[in-house]
């Protein structure tokens, strides 16, 4: 659990396909939220599934940017 | 007599139908605060649910369909909004503030929404016929699944992104079918040559029989068609036809009350030309400012924009950032995603490898970027849009 989700919330279209992989990680309203930590691969398996693309992943350590 | 008072006032928001751009105006009244009564007049007897799902998991897995509802039914209840199920929206009275529904009652409101979205086009010649369908609806999908799991023959008429994505759902299911298609290439007219090209070689190389530049000449079958034979005489077998060439908004139920049954013109917060009547998701044309015209998107993400724009200006809140035009679809077990205005454009670039289904189509005009489409790379998405954001601000010189 080294990574950290960030959502841009004019990007998100609340789809909800990142709730439906991971939600313990994801909740989907209007807007997705973040509402807890989880495995790094289930946020990269979000990320990659967002159908606008509207997850970023940063290393909660260094900030670095790992998804895209 | 009901309690309401007769000119609507306390009777809150109507939104004449339940799909998504209902839904999204919906919970995004009750987000912003909006305390007012709610009510979503919902066509079919289920409560909002979402179609996307419908051309794709849907149709390979039963259990599918218990994920696509929006919200559980005690969602509804919990934030006192009263969905309608099973009745319609049947005529409008914009002076009276007054809707009649499809059981004959008649509610009033302070602001209605119409969101009663599309209804697929049917082919009139096909129309009579037993095994010929069209997909929009939650049973329309399921018949269609029925169907795949018995290996049945499926002819497609029309290989826009239904089309598409039901030759997808057929091949994985192991099914014999045939796709039909009146122009030259699979989305000709909306991707251009470089693209239709490369959509029909997956589907052929998938096993799709897709037949380009060809309509239908005769049906052979009494009540069921059996076979179909094409403008240059190839007979096609089938047991069964489903059409797919678009959606026409389903605004019938308007005739006579002042809007178009075309699609509603509206301004950036969904607002029509008649007094607190505002329009959300494929029954309306939004103005886009790129355009510089009224348009009809048809598109999943504009609809749940749109539905969220109408909220915020019945609430009189500022309108949310306006977005890009996009869609995204999965073939194959392929993402495909798109962004922008790719019918602005005087040339395409291709970039990555066609044949692994991982490029990147961006369009240009004067060599500035209009669109782009990304195929199994959806990493690189949020770089495209940002060289896409200027669409939302600004016209086209």
């Amino acid at each position: 659990m080294t990574l950290v989700a960030l959502i841009d919330p004019n990007v998100c279209a609340a789809h909800g396909v990142c709730e439906d992989v991971a939600p313990e990680i994801f909740r989907v309203d209007e807007v997705a939220v973040v509402i807890g930590p989880g495995p790094d691969e289930l946020m990269i398996a979000a990320a990659a599934q967002c159908p606008t693309s509207a997850i970023r992943l940063v290393e909660r350590e260094t900030g670095e940017q790992i998804y895209p | 007599m009901t309690t309401e008072a007769a000119n609507g006032a306390g009777a809150g928001v109507v939104i004449a139908g339940g799909g998504l751009a209902a839904q999204r105006c919906a919970e995004t009244l009750r987000r912003l605060g909006y305390e007012g009564r709610v009510r979503m007049v919902c066509a079919e007897p289920h409560l909002p649910y979402d179609r996307p799902p419908l051309s794709k998991a849907v149709l390979g897995d039963a259990a599918a369909e218990d994920s696509v509802a929006f919200r559980p039914a005690d969602w509804y209840s919990g934030k006192a909004i009263e969905a309608l199920r099973g009745v319609a929206a049947s005529a409008l009275d914009a002076g009276a503030h007054r809707l009649a529904l499809s059981d004959g009652s008649a509610i009033h409101y302070d602001q209605l929404v119409v969101a009663t979205g599309a209804k697929p086009r049917m082919l009139p010649a096909f129309a009579e016929y037993d095994n010929v369908s069209t997909l929009r609806t939650l049973e329309d999908s399921r018949a269609i699944r029925e169907l795949l799991a018995a290996r049945a023959r499926l002819l497609i008429i029309g290989a826009g992104f239904i089309g598409q994505e039901v030759a997808s759902g057929a091949r994985a299911a192991g099914a014999e079918v045939t796709v039909i298609e009146a122009e030259p290439l699979p989305l000709h007219g909306i991707l251009g040559r470089e693209i239709g090209e490369w959509f029909a070689a997956l589907h052929r190389g998938e096993g799709v029989e897709l037949v380009l530049g060809q309509t239908v000449a005769q049906i052979h079958g009494a009540s069921r068609v059996q076979a179909v034979t094409l403008d240059e005489g190839r007979r096609v077998a089938a047991d069964h036809v489903l059409i797919a060439i678009g959606v026409v908004a389903e605004l019938d139920w308007l005739a006579g009350s002042g809007l178009p049954a075309a699609g509603i013109p509206t301004d950036a917060g969904g607002r029509s030309e008649l007094p607190d009547v505002y329009a959300a998701g494929d029954a309306a044309a939004f103005f886009d400012a790129f355009l510089g015209r009224h348009a009809l998107s048809g598109h999943w993400e504009s609809a749940g924009r749109q539905g969220a724009a109408v909220a915020h200006a019945i609430v009189g809140r500022p309108l949310p950032t306006p977005a890009l035009s996009s869609f995204w679809s999965d073939q194959y077990g392929t993402r495909i995603q798109y962004l922008g205005h790719a019918q602005l454009a005087d040339r395409v670039t291709l970039d990555g490898d066609r044949d692994a289904r991982d490029f990147t189509a961006v369009y240009t005009r004067d060599g500035e970027p209009v669109a782009a489409l990304v195929v199994g790379r959806p990493q690189a998405l949020p770089d495209l849009r940002d060289r896409l954001r200027y669409l939302t601000e600004r016209p086209p010189e």
